[in-house]
């Protein structure tokens, strides 16, 4: 969106620099103009090859070390230390995922094994190699309809991994960079609440955070390393011990901590999951030490 | 070999008391039950507010097969007030679910896909742990499955109970299940369903735009809208349901919540016959009757006199200021010798 505003306007500039009459003097500062163009010919060319990299080659941001104060009390109940690592700048979007399909064909539509990835994978996908033309506004999108098991094989064919619920979640509950929203809980509960649109957004749509990652919250669910790992019932409300946790955490929650209300909703969606289920709003992106 | 000795004596002592439990909801129920066979198979008829499914007329159980549909959408809340409610089937309450005492239901939750959220269904009418929760929790896109003899006969209210359950509640996740007695219920001449919920919203009440929930309000019960199927008025002036004079309606009433009780109350009528909290036991004229939220009453009332009935919540601020307001207009012959204005 950003990008299409910015050519509108140069495309403007062109037409008033043609449409007004230049005395002499600017005349030759033209040339001047065009003999710099193609001095820095070499140089543009450059940039342009790394600006086609950073599409392959996403950045991946240093998360500090911190501490995660898990949701649920997790053994001790005390927080979980989490180390030093790296996470991708924005989440993995249709047509980096192609680039994966292309070179592993065992993770093709036709050709996935039901085990590893349900009957909804990629179904928003033309073929087997084609996003299709069709659908060419979600080309830059998070893909979607992905199983666990295939946003992990993905991230090791790129060296990388899935994130843990608590890397995921430390490098999230950063604030935004530019605060548009009243609060980033009031913007996450607000996204939670919406069906899906009918388009995906692509990926860098929503805001940035102050880790520099784009997107935590607000444009699609993302799959984590050990999603399964906090509730097993299907009933939020006392019945065993992991459910008693999130039966203890509604009771708990007051008006002060609201944070942990959007955090409820998502780890009940996580906790909802099964890895080879293939969702329309679920994506992900990958982490490394 | 001693310790699987033990282990299956063990056993054994737990299958008696899974037995001996049997006994104690049948107890409850109109008994007789368990001579009856499951015969045959049907698809359950589901009806939005008003609106309820016809009475059963089956002498026998079946497998009634019921397949709900979660969605998420906006709708209005008022005329001009617009809010993203989840919802059983599309509307809100959800679907009347009508199925006969012996049934066994087979239950399918369907989680649209375009959905957000996971959701669940906790049916009152089971016997079962989280009454169905547990097996129907769903990730959007996905279903669940699972069957329930319906052993208690009574009218039951069923909701969504996944965390935060008050959330899913406040969004409008309820709707009613009526498990007939095998004996059937008596006949009358017009049913409906009525569910009455609260919300809470940013915005004040009547203001226009998409509101937000509003969760400090939620918890401090502080509702800004309290209305009887989902909206403001959806039962009243030209929506209103209708009757003939010396016609008995019944209605089909439930609370979903998810704060506030409901003192169920019709302006100028008399209820002949409540069946307390949904249950077995009928109470006779009564006035006004409390459905808690996660309750239900049937009430069943002879309309003697022509004119407009209003339905109302008798915390009667409720009805002027948050919406709890239903109309039954009756039309028919003026009935002089039970009402009568007399002119000066």
């Amino acid at each position: 969106m950003k990008h299409r505003t910015f050519t509108q306007k140069s495309k403007n500039n062109r037409h008033t620099a043609t449409g007004s009459r230049c005395p002499l003097r600017l005349k030759y500062m033209k040339y001047l103009f065009c003999y710099g163009v193609l001095f820095f010919f070499p140089f543009l060319v450059r940039a342009q090859e790394t600006a086609h990299m950073s599409i392959g080659e996403k950045r991946m941001l240093p998360i500090k070390e911190g501490l995660y104060k898990s949701f649920f009390n997790t053994g001790n109940g005390k927080p979980v230390k989490v180390k030093k690592f790296h996470l991708d700048e924005y989440a993995v979007t249709n047509e980096e995922y192609l680039e994966f399909v292309k070179a592993n064909p065992q993770w093709r539509k036709s050709r996935v094994n039901r085990l590893f990835a349900d009957t909804n994978y990629l179904r928003h996908w033309e073929s087997d190699l084609s996003i299709g033309e069709k659908n060419r506004e979600i080309y830059r999108s998070p893909v979607v309809y992905v199983s666990w098991f295939a946003a992990k094989a993905y991230c090791a064919w790129k060296q990388k991994r899935l994130p843990t619920v608590a890397e995921w979640e430390l490098a999230a509950n950063a604030p935004p960079k530019n605060q548009k929203y009243g609060t980033l809980t009031e913007y996450i509960l607000n996204w939670y609440k919406k069906p899906n649109p009918a388009v995906l957004p692509a990926v860098k749509s929503t805001y940035c955070n102050t880790n520099g990652l784009y997107d935590m919250h607000g444009l699609v669910w993302e799959w984590v390393f050990d999603f399964n790992s906090y509730i097993r019932g299907g009933d939020s409300r006392a019945k065993g011990n992991e459910d008693k946790n999130l039966f203890c955490a509604a009771s708990s929650l007051d008006v002060k901590d609201r944070t942990d209300y959007a955090a409820f909703l998502r780890f009940g969606y996580r906790g909802s999951l099964k890895g080879n289920y293939c969702i329309a709003n679920l994506g992900f992106r990958c982490a490394k030490d | 070999m001693k310790y699987t000795i033990f282990k299956a004596a063990i056993a054994a002592i737990a299958l008696g008391f899974t037995i001996s439990g049997c006994n104690s909801p049948k107890a409850k129920g109109t008994g007789e039950m368990s001579s009856e066979a499951v015969t045959g198979e049907e698809v359950a008829v589901l009806t939005d507010a008003p609106n309820v499914p016809p009475p059963i007329t089956r002498k026998h159980p079946t497998k009634v097969m019921v397949n709900l549909e979660v969605i998420e959408k906006e709708m209005e809340m008022m005329d001009g007030v617009k809010y993203i409610f989840w919802t059983f089937g599309g509307s809100v309450p959800g679907k009347f679910i009508r199925v006969r005492e012996g049934d066994l239901v087979d239950f399918t939750l369907l989680n649209m896909p375009d959905n957000k959220l996971p959701h669940n269904i906790d049916l009152h009418a089971v016997n079962g742990p989280g009454g169905g929760a547990e097996a129907t929790m769903v990730a959007p896109g996905q279903s669940g499955h699972f069957q329930f003899k319906a052993l208690n006969p009574g009218l039951y209210v069923y909701h969504c109970a996944t965390g935060p359950v008050g959330m899913h509640i406040a969004n409008g996740m309820y709707g009613l299940i009526l498990v007939e007695p095998q004996a059937g219920m008596s006949k009358v001449d017009r049913e409906f369903y009525i569910m009455q919920g609260d919300f809470y919203t940013k915005g004040k009440f009547g203001e226009k735009g998409l509101q937000e929930f509003d969760m400090d309000k939620a918890i401090k019960e502080d509702a800004d809208y309290v209305v009887f199927n989902g909206k403001v008025n959806a039962n009243a002036g030209p929506n209103a349901m209708k009757a003939k004079v010396n016609e008995t309606v019944r209605l089909y009433v439930g609370n979903g919540g998810p704060n506030l009780a409901s003192s169920f109350h019709v302006i100028g009528e008399i209820f002949d016959k409540v069946y307390v909290e949904g249950g077995d036991m009928v109470n006779k004229n009564v006035q006004t009757t409390v459905v808690p939220p996660g309750g239900a009453t049937i009430i069943d009332m002879k309309m003697n006199v022509p004119g407009t009935y209003h339905i109302v919540d008798h915390a009667i601020f409720r009805t002027f200021h948050k919406g709890t307001l239903a109309q039954i207009k009756v039309e028919g012959d003026e009935a002089p010798n039970i009402y009568a204005k007399i002119k000066k």
